[in-house]
């Protein structure tokens, strides 16, 4: 017991220390928490100067918490899913968010089979280069101050549409790749749909009833009933051979739509976020350095081609929103950055296991999202200065 | 004029005021309360921030901006908290027990237990008052003592009709 409180102290001391270091730098931090994980982690580097690194183990206690992590960002992530919005502006939104769909996660289908990735590989690795950081991106828009400009509009309207698709790719991907053959597989697929189907039927049927369930004046009582639920449906969606990410996102839409919204968010979101920090830790703990370099003509490959693409999809978006060509520039600029979601995909391939799912795929994804997520807030700080090189100066 | 409304997911509600037909002012809801501030000279311009406010301020300035802030001041009733003690400005009226006598005479200390530690005439300030000052109608006692000495002291500096 003493081994295991200490070894948690240690990495939260160590996760609390990364985001310290990284608020002053000015960048993201979620690759600070992985690299922190990666230090201390059972992976090399092991030792710095002959005193040994290796100071957290990997251990199930570690795991959970990481899997809350995974449970509640899905979780709010439903929470905020601004379903009238997306009815309000569906033209526009679908619209940006079909050229990003076909354009990023084709070009990741294309790198997969490029480098003979299998079918099921190839999905993997298209999801986890499609899907931007709403975590990174918001922070930078807000300490941009472009959140009050226009292309802040087709930015936040991309990622609701990418959103809603995770939630349907996840889905999907988890009872796929949980069936050998075609028979188990649409068992689980059918499963999945039906746990799904019904969990759906209670956010939208049952919200009156949701919205009395979750009524009470005691902070204490109420972050117990929110944090209860929600890993209950997780875990139960898990015993069922459902994504729990999955299962957490749509319990999150029902809860969207009851009164408790802005309670949750002042309540419960500090529990997020210090799940959410464990789990961007436990990736990087779970890191085999040495493979990522083993990855590295795929990584560089990706980084360069994704990066391309996120950028000319996103300023070709700016087009359906009549924004200048500086402002679509920079809604280009802005998708960049990929992170949290990024790296719930490769968890669950890691989950899977097979092939490359098990070994490449996570450490490919850690590298690209260490690179993605730096990367992509300094293109947004150094927009002005990119725009004005592109012929777009400011009027 | 027209407000724009829009979720920011994550963050909280973005509110877009057009103020006349080119400038406009938007204003960002954080869900931890916090409001951010941002004002656009016109509809191309980047939006610079004007100013961050916590929730508590946001609601004081916008009470302002709204012409309902205010805090009424009593004079008759302003009181500074010393411990068990209380600071009071009294009226000595034309027809209180008090007028025309000195301080030392009416002996005040011992009868009610308050202390006179300034008066007021006019506009000018007597600081510390010597037992030979004489109190006269129109004067603003400056008294310290607690709340049922001073109950006592009004009576007697007060008209008896009121």
């Amino acid at each position: 017991m003493a081994e295991l409180l200490l070894e948690v102290g240690i990495a939260l001391t160590a996760v609390a220390l990364a985001g310290a270091l990284a608020n002053r730098v000015g960048l993201s931090v979620i690759p600070a928490y992985i690299v922190v994980g990666i230090l201390v982690g059972p992976n090399p580097p092991s030792s710095v100067l002959g005193v040994s690194l290796n100071l957290v183990s990997d251990s199930e206690f570690i795991q959970v918490l990481a899997e809350l992590g995974i449970v509640f960002l899905l979780f709010f992530l439903g929470l905020e899913f601004s379903v009238d919005q997306l009815l309000r502006d569906r033209g526009r939104i679908s619209a940006a968010g079909g050229v990003d769909f076909a354009v990023n996660f084709g070009l990741g289908v294309v790198i997969g089979f490029a480098f003979g990735w299998t079918l099921l590989e190839t999905l993997f690795l298209a999801g986890v280069v499609y899907i931007s950081s709403s975590a990174v991106i918001t922070k930078s828009l807000i300490e941009e101050g472009w959140i009050a400009n226009d292309e802040s509009g087709p930015i936040l309207g991309t990622l609701v549409f990418e959103d809603i698709l995770i939630a349907v790719y996840l889905a999907i991907l988890a009872a796929v790749a949980g069936g050998g053959d075609l028979e188990s597989a649409a068992l689980s697929v059918g499963t999945a749909f039906l746990f799904l189907g019904g969990l759906t039927a209670v956010a939208w049927y049952g919200s009156g009833w949701l919205d009395r369930f979750f009524r009470t004046s005691s902070d204490e009582l109420f972050i117990l009933r929110i944090v209860g639920v929600t890993t209950l449906v997780a875990g139960a969606a898990l015993a069922l051979g459902v994504s729990e990410a999955v299962a957490a996102f749509f319990l999150g839409t029902g809860i969207s739509q009851t009164a408790h919204v802005e309670r949750i968010e002042h309540i419960v979101a500090p529990a997020r976020d210090i799940f959410a920090a464990v789990f961007f830790f436990s990736i990087g703990l779970t890191t085999d350095v040495t493979l990522i370099a083993g990855v590295a003509a795929l990584l560089a490959v990706a980084v360069v081609a994704t990066t391309v693409g996120k950028f000319l999809s996103g300023t070709f978006s700016g087009r359906f929103y009549d924004l200048d060509r500086r402002r679509s520039l920079r809604v280009g600029l802005g998708l960049v950055p990929r992170g949290e979601f990024s790296l719930v995909i490769a968890t669950l391939a890691a989950g899977i296991g097979t092939g490359r799912l098990a070994t490449v795929l996570p450490a490919f994804t850690v590298g690209y999202v260490l690179v993605m997520s730096v990367l992509g807030s300094v293109l947004i700080q150094q927009a002005d200065t990119i725009t004005d090189a592109l012929g777009a100066p400011s009027g | 004029m027209t407000v724009y409304e829009t979720d920011v997911p994550g963050v909280g509600k973005k509110f877009e005021v057009e103020i006349d037909s080119s400038e406009r002012l938007v204003v960002l809801l954080h869900h931890d309360g916090k409001r951010e501030v941002f004002h656009k000279p016109d509809p191309d311009a980047d939006a610079e921030r004007l100013f961050t406010l916590s929730g508590k301020l946001a609601r004081e300035v916008g009470a302002i901006l709204q012409g309902a802030y205010f805090q009424p001041v009593e004079t008759d009733e302003v009181e500074v908290p010393l411990g068990e003690a209380i600071i009071e400005w009294l009226d000595v009226s034309e027809d209180g027990e008090l007028v025309g006598e000195t301080l030392g005479e009416a002996n005040l200390r011992q009868r009610t237990g308050v202390s006179v530690i300034a008066i007021q005439r006019g506009s000018d300030t007597v600081p510390n008052p010597g037992p030979e000052e004489t109190v006269t109608a129109g004067d603003i006692l400056v008294t310290l003592g607690t709340r049922e000495e001073l109950a006592e002291f009004e009576a007697l500096v007060e008209s008896d009709d009121s």
